[in-house]
């Protein structure tokens, strides 16, 4: 199978991973924090270390600042539900995923309200001005993603974060399309919240996600629960990661997240974006040739976009498209809206929906070519 | 009998505590924080035989919270 659905979940994940997981679930399968034996020790070690990691590769400073979670979506609600109150309001772009949207919508039930700031592929001034203008006096959180789900389209999300801490507004930041795939560095940064999913450029299992906190002030907690600390007292105790982990964690999926998390290491994230992009750039450009196929953004280049494509064929339905490369050339993409109505309200694709091919650290030329001959193929048999 | 015990919080706290300290070549454990010293925490702690001044200052230096020394016998 050719796999270019990494944008919903990186397949495969490296062997270490798996390994982690099973070897986990073998031997060191004591509930982590909770008791004093050797074994949940180790199981506490496992997750420590993984913090480290997780804090090496995004450059923040305390490892006890980086929260798991159940995936982004989880952290993102955190951030957001934990911020707001009544009364506030909030900034997010016009290329959210769901993620963001949903949670966001869902505050104006308690009073909050938001505004949305036009993103502009190619001049990152007129989408600077457009965060801007969408500021408000009670404007009391700005979330964004560091890049788009559907079409590849970074956001000028250092200057955002900038902006943001001119009005002393915190700054979230969705990275789960960038990290693993870009270089983010929280020290120095003006971001205060970094969400991810763990099973995408992380390359750790589903079920996994990260919140990494890079502010004195946290949010609220969604969840209250044990915490194998301050168990008499009946409030959620405030230390991290302590305040957002109730409940016994995913100990299995946070160890394969650690060495996925060391795999990217390993590799080198520039190297990874490095091959990615390269790889999609080849993609791009065999799609340009093709006359029946429909392109959404300019060419993919580092510094304004990630290696995501978006496309679909003349007056043909994505789902459709997307069913023939898997039923005929057993070719693994998504179609649809990618959870992200947003965006594709602003390149009216909000009815035809676009394909969408995103390529990992373990696809190679061979595969695009593949690719390339099956979407010829399926448009020239469409003509006949 | 001297102060050998660093009293933590969390266990995340505790594993913070116990790299640095193993970074600077003090070996230590991580224990249950004994029953008799257990206030609102049912926290862990670091057993600490040699350089226990020194462990706690740099635990300090650290800023990594804490909720206690003591001094325990556990031979």
């Amino acid at each position: 199978m050719i796999y270019f659905d990494n944008g919903a979940t990186t397949f495969p994940k490296p062997r270490s991973v798996i390994n982690a997981v099973t070897g986990t679930m073998l031997r060191n399968g004591a509930n982590p924090g909770r008791s004093g034996h050797k074994m949940s020790v180790r199981a506490s070690e496992i997750m420590y270390n993984c913090r480290q990691n997780a804090a090496k590769l995004f450059d923040l400073e305390n490892p006890e600042n980086v929260i798991f979670t159940l995936n982004c979506t989880q952290a993102l609600n955190t951030v957001i539900k934990g911020t707001l109150k009544k009364g506030d309001h909030a900034v997010i772009s016009s290329l959210e995923h769901n993620a963001v949207l949903r949670p966001i919508e869902a505050m104006k039930e308690r009073g909050v309200s938001y505004s949305v700031a036009e993103v502009v592929e190619g001049d990152d001034d007129k989408t600077l001005d457009n965060f801007r203008h969408a500021l408000r006096e009670n404007t009391k959180l700005v979330v964004c993603t560091h890049a788009s789900n559907v079409f590849g389209i970074r956001l000028p999300v250092e200057r955002i974060g900038a902006l943001c801490r001119i009005y002393k507004i915190p700054f979230c930041l969705d990275a789960a399309q960038s990290a693993g795939v870009l270089p983010i560095s929280l020290k120095n940064s003006c971001i205060d919240y970094l969400c991810t999913a763990g099973h995408k450029g992380l390359y750790g299992p589903m079920g996994t996600g990260l919140l990494l906190i890079n502010t004195e002030k946290t949010p609220d907690s969604l969840f209250q629960g044990g915490t194998g600390s301050f168990s008499s007292d009946r409030k959620q105790p405030d230390i991290l990661p302590d305040k957002f982990e109730s409940g016994t964690p995913n100990l299995p999926g946070i160890a394969g997240l650690n060495e996925g998390i060391r795999f990217v290491l390993s590799r080198g994230v520039n190297n990874i974006e490095d091959r990615e992009m390269r790889l999609a750039q080849r993609l791009y450009d065999g799609l340009k040739r093709n006359r029946e196929v429909v392109l959404y953004t300019q060419r993919p280049q580092k510094h304004t976009h990630v290696p995501v494509i978006s496309f679909n064929l003349r007056e043909r339905d994505s789902e459709e498209i997307a069913a023939l490369l898997s039923d005929r050339y057993n070719i693994a993409v998504r179609a649809g809206l990618h959870c992200a109505p947003l965006a594709h309200e602003q390149y009216s694709t909000q009815y035809s929906g676009t394909i969408r091919a995103v390529m990992s650290a373990f696809s190679n030329e061979a595969q695009v070519q593949s690719f390339l001959y099956a979407v010829n193929k399926i448009s020239k048999n469409a003509k006949k | 009998m001297n102060n050998n015990l660093i009293l933590f919080p969390s266990m995340t706290a505790v594993l913070k505590a116990r790299e640095v300290l193993r970074r600077r070549g003090i070996n230590s454990r991580v224990i249950r924080t004994p029953a008799n010293l257990r206030r609102r925490s049912c926290g862990y702690s670091l057993l600490v035989k040699r350089g226990f001044d020194e462990a706690v200052s740099l635990i300090k230096n650290e800023n990594i919270k804490t909720v206690g020394i003591a001094a325990v016998d556990l031979s």
